[in-house]
């Protein structure tokens, strides 16, 4: 399997790409070349010179010093939000799909419901009630996600748990908890890693998009969303202001994308035996 | 002792028009099965003969009548003491290859059974996984490949010895020797045979084949449409089966011989 996802090219890219992502989150505040809020009125808009890598923008602020410090926006808000929605799904799906019954249909009438909800209407009213900040984002995507995720997770232990084996493992006496945790989650978990992968970039994608919009984070904040709103009005001048967070965008969505699409095809149904 | 009281199992499934009809799997079945004696149960295909096993396992719940272990009706035993009932009575599901859990070793496989239901230490479970992996013939290389590399025959030999691996008073087969290759069937059949032999007990064997019956046991019920329409002790050859449904069975087995071939066209 690992020596597969070092064969295949496309989990290569995806992979170098988020390992790129990641490290640039990490290092930020080392690596960046000036403090990305501080602002120089008298230099705005400079062109690349070897002060500023990438110029300034409309505020003075160092382009490049902004995209670095904006990847730990992206990812330190993606990642861990993805951890807790991976685990709230993990625990929903399975327990109702393993309790099956009445509580089922409850758990799939309440993810029908939430599901029905657009997130960008959960933030509106989140931050019309809590105010900006970063609390009402993760609310907002948490609460319009989960229940994609829990019903996702639902969707294969109901497959794994019509499967002989686990009539099987409760004929040898394995206990309920038993066969949750050593036979349905070992047996979901590689096409959940491929869904929690290719989820992320939907996440990355959805954060800077509430950004664009202007809710969430306060104004200035380094983040590629609210960069690319704040260059979208000297768009025809410095078009190179809007270009830079999008491509940022792009490249980590691009990372995850592939690399979860590679995992996907190598855990296509006949290998997932393996 | 397993007793069986005016069992019957119904299930509520939808026609076309979405409108409720109700199949009776099994209909007031009533048997007794001690822990000595070996069985086979006959029957065509949705004769009920699965539905009365996953009963007498205690996985579906009998719609009527009641089911004892040993003078305990199981409807009413707590889950615990039904999961415990397991180290005595044990199943072998029909399709081997989906009854293994695809990320468990054959050796896992086989283990899982005395791990939830004795309290036996990693070297007697050792053991004891090579002790009844050596019955049904496994290797101890073998013992370390999961399903898929596994034969269909050693797919079966590991559920063998999975349900073996607590040394149950009775074990029911279901379907043990269905979509294996001829040669690999006997060979079952001679194993179990042979364990029966060495005191595993007692067993059911569960088959739509007259002819695998008669081989594997001398008490015989044939099962046609959810009852039991005829029980036959000690049976010998054909000629003990009298019940208008029994004969059916045999007249429809494909004849021995080619020169019955013609005969049988022409009719």
């Amino acid at each position: 399997m690992i020596k597969k996802l070092l064969k295949s090219k496309q989990a290569m890219i995806g992979l170098t790409l988020i390992v790129l992502v990641t490290l640039v989150a990490l290092w930020a505040p080392l690596i960046a070349p000036h403090d990305p809020n501080k602002i120089d009125v008298l230099n705005r808009f400079m062109s690349a010179s070897s002060q500023y890598p990438l110029g300034t923008d409309q505020l003075g602020r160092c382009v490049l010093s902004r995209l670095l410090i904006g990847a730990s926006y992206s990812l330190g808000i993606a990642v861990p939000t993805l951890l807790v929605l991976g685990i709230v799904g993990l625990t929903l799906g399975t327990a109702s799909a393993y309790v099956g019954m009445r509580w089922e249909r409850v758990f799939l009438s309440i993810c029908d419901i939430f599901m029905a909800f657009p997130a960008l209407v959960i933030v509106l009213s989140l931050i019309g009630a809590l105010g900006q900040g970063l609390l009402s984002i993760l609310l907002a995507v948490a609460f319009s996600l989960w229940a994609w995720f829990a019903k996702v997770v639902w969707s294969y232990a109901r497959m794994e748990i019509s499967k002989d084996y686990i009539l099987a493992a409760k004929i040898a006496g394995c206990s309920d908890r038993r066969i949750i945790l050593y036979h349905i989650i070992p047996n979901i978990f590689p096409q959940f890693l491929v869904y929690l992968s290719t989820g992320i970039a939907g996440m990355i994608i959805m954060i800077s998009g509430f950004s664009f919009l202007g809710l969430g984070f306060e104004a200035g904040t380094p983040e590629w969303g609210a960069m690319l709103n704040e260059a979208r009005s000297n768009f025809y001048s410095h078009p190179e202001l809007v270009f830079y967070p999008g491509l940022c965008v792009l490249i980590t969505a691009a990372g995850f994308n592939l690399f979860g699409e590679a995992l996907r095809d190598m855990i296509s149904p006949e290998e997932v035996n393996e | 002792m397993i007793e069986l009281k005016q069992v019957s199992k119904q299930y509520r499934v939808k026609d076309r028009q979405r409108s409720k009809l109700k199949v009776n799997a099994v209909h007031q079945v009533s048997l007794a099965l001690c822990y000595q004696k070996s069985y086979a149960l006959v029957g065509e295909s949705g004769s009920g003969k699965s539905t009365l096993a996953r009963l007498i396992m205690g996985i579906e719940k009998p719609t009527n009548g009641e089911i004892c272990l040993d003078g305990r009706n199981i409807a009413l035993m707590r889950s615990r003491e039904l999961r415990l009932k397991r180290a005595e009575v044990q199943m072998v599901l029909q399709n081997a290859q989906s009854a293994l859990d695809p990320r468990l070793s054959a050796y896992d496989s086989i283990a899982e059974p005395i791990r939830c239901l004795t309290k036996t230490d990693k070297s007697g479970e050792r053991s004891k996984v090579f002790e009844f992996a050596e019955k049904v013939r496994l290797t101890s290389e073998q013992l370390r490949r999961l399903p898929h590399e596994l034969s269909g025959g050693q797919q079966k030999r590991v559920c063998i010895a999975r349900a073996m691996s607590v040394s149950p008073k009775f074990i029911v087969f279901d379907e043990a020797v269905s979509g294996l290759d001829v040669t690999v069937r006997k060979e079952i059949l001679d194993l179990i045979l042979q364990l029966k032999k060495d005191g595993i007990g007692a067993f059911l064997f569960i088959t739509h084949d007259i002819d695998v019956a008669l081989y594997m046991a001398d008490q015989l019920f044939v099962m046609k449409d959810g009852s039991i329409v005829e029980w036959i002790e000690n049976a010998a050859s054909y000629d003990d089966f009298h019940h208008e449904y029994s004969r059916q069975l045999i007249q429809s087995l494909p004849p021995k011989s080619p020169n019955y071939r013609k005969e049988s066209v022409n009719r």
